[in-house]
């Protein structure tokens, strides 16, 4: 027969396994959800360091249907893709905090800059940039024309703009602004005196 | 070797349709490559085809109107029930008939709630020679009318020798789409509309080879409703056939 000390021995053994068995689940449980929350409000790219620059920044204007230069501090890495796409995403981050002057959709992010020639460059961006843009041709050409020219002002050398979406050519940006054509940066220079 | 059915309709899915589109002054042609409908594709019915297809090519001057988006392209939305493809539809009525009070005969890219893409417009306006292409647009932000002339994205395309690259059709137009921009812009201006002229490189204008605007309806004051009023359309309607017959009366049959 087991002695009576020895039984209450093993049975708080087993407790004590099943308790730390939950709690380890749990713990993992809740581990898992944090990774993924942290993963889901991520950038689509990962932050790059580099020197903090005061750039200028061309904001598009809803309210009043223009385009004005505003100053930023931003960190920009000397590596020129980088550059670019630190340089987009300083302008995103404007239309996207609250209030904003020309709100885009949640998520809108740029995933990859990549230059296909020494002066022309391809920018990817997420596809809730296309899906969440709101409709209609100045909304949709002014966003571009923000861009692009704080882009060639900021990361010289460039002549040609091209814009996927999520990796795949798209025909409109949300319905009326091409998407297909490369953009001249020259031309869309022009474009953009008529809204400042 | 016997064929059968499926076989021969695979044989013909291979084949690349080639569109071939001559431009308004018959020098040019623009060509661009179709990928043929997948065999599950139902072919579509006869109320989902263009207003203006299969029509004969006009042989006088007349005007092809577009009212952008339609079907599961909405456009713009406004509030849940007011959306663009239904404002630029009744625009588009109420252009045809102030044009045909003018003696000016038009056309309608869609006369129902269709789907139809931006490079079938683009084809069905050059295919049939249109004398000018006006796409008809409403959006937010801002008050009055937009009118568009195009402008290219990359207007340093090279041709490749008697064909028009397809992104850049309009290129041999672009003047005469600027003057009949200026000249609805008149048109607009008198009737005490706060107008605006802006040039940006838009689908499907980059793609016509002809004279081509588009025109952007704006609520009024923040008043969406103003985007349904009759009498507002009717004006609107009425500078854009005005503009148009001026032009057209400048410069004979060709704007």
């Amino acid at each position: 027969m087991i002695p009576r000390h020895f039984q209450i021995t093993i049975a708080l053994v087993l407790l004590a396994i099943l308790i730390s068995g939950i709690v380890i689940i749990r713990m993992t449980h809740k581990e898992e959800a944090l990774t993924l929350q942290s993963s889901e409000a991520a950038p689509a790219a990962p932050m790059v360091g580099g020197k903090q620059e005061h750039i200028q920044l061309l904001v598009a204007y809803d309210e009043d249907q223009a385009l004005r230069w505003r100053p930023a501090d931003v960190f920009l890495p000397a590596d020129r893709n980088l550059r670019a796409r630190e340089t987009l995403r300083s302008v995103l981050a404007q239309y996207l905090q609250t209030p904003s002057p020309h709100p885009l959709g949640k998520g809108s992010d740029i995933k990859d800059v990549y230059f296909i020639s020494d002066d022309t460059m391809v920018v990817d961006t997420t596809a809730q940039f296309a899906d969440g843009h709101p409709s209609g041709i100045l909304l949709e050409e002014l966003t571009l024309a923000s861009l692009i020219e704080t882009l060639t002002a900021n990361v010289p050398g460039i002549t040609k703009v091209k814009f996927l979406v999520d990796g795949k050519e798209r025909e409109t940006l949300a319905g009326h602004a091409d998407l297909m054509s490369f953009y001249q940066t020259a031309a869309v220079h022009e474009m953009a005196k008529e809204f400042e | 070797m016997r064929w059968n059915r499926s076989g021969i309709g695979l044989a013909v899915l291979a084949i690349v349709a080639l569109c071939c589109a001559r431009s308004e002054d018959g020098k040019t042609i623009t060509l661009q490559a179709q990928t043929p409908q997948a065999l599950a594709t139902p072919l579509p019915t006869e109320p989902s085809k263009p207003a203006v297809e299969g029509q004969k090519r006009a042989p006088e001057f007349f005007v092809m109107i577009d009212p952008s988006h339609g079907g599961n392209d909405k456009g713009a939305r406004f509030t849940g029930k007011l959306v663009e493809k239904d404002i630029t539809l009744r625009l588009a009525r109420e252009l045809r008939k102030e044009l045909e009070e003018r003696g000016i005969a038009s056309r309608l890219l869609r006369e129902s709630d269709i789907d139809l893409s931006l490079d079938r417009r683009a084809e069905i306006t050059n295919e049939q020679r249109a004398g000018v292409y006006v796409a008809l647009h409403a959006g937010r932000p801002g008050k009055g009318v937009r009118v568009y002339a195009p402008a290219l994205a990359d207007p340093q395309q090279p041709l490749a020798g008697r064909f028009l690259p397809w992104e850049t059709a309009q290129s041999g137009a672009l003047g005469r789409s600027q003057n009949v921009a200026r000249a609805v812009s008149e048109e607009l201006k008198k009737k005490g509309m706060t107008v605006a002229n802006l040039s940006v490189p838009l689908r499907p204008l980059n793609n016509v080879a002809v004279p081509a605007i588009a025109v952007e309806l704006t609520p009024d004051q923040d008043n969406l409703q103003s985007l349904e009023s009759q009498k507002r359309q009717n004006d609107v309607a009425t500078a854009i056939a005005l503009g148009i017959a001026q032009i057209r009366s400048e410069t004979g049959a060709r704007p």
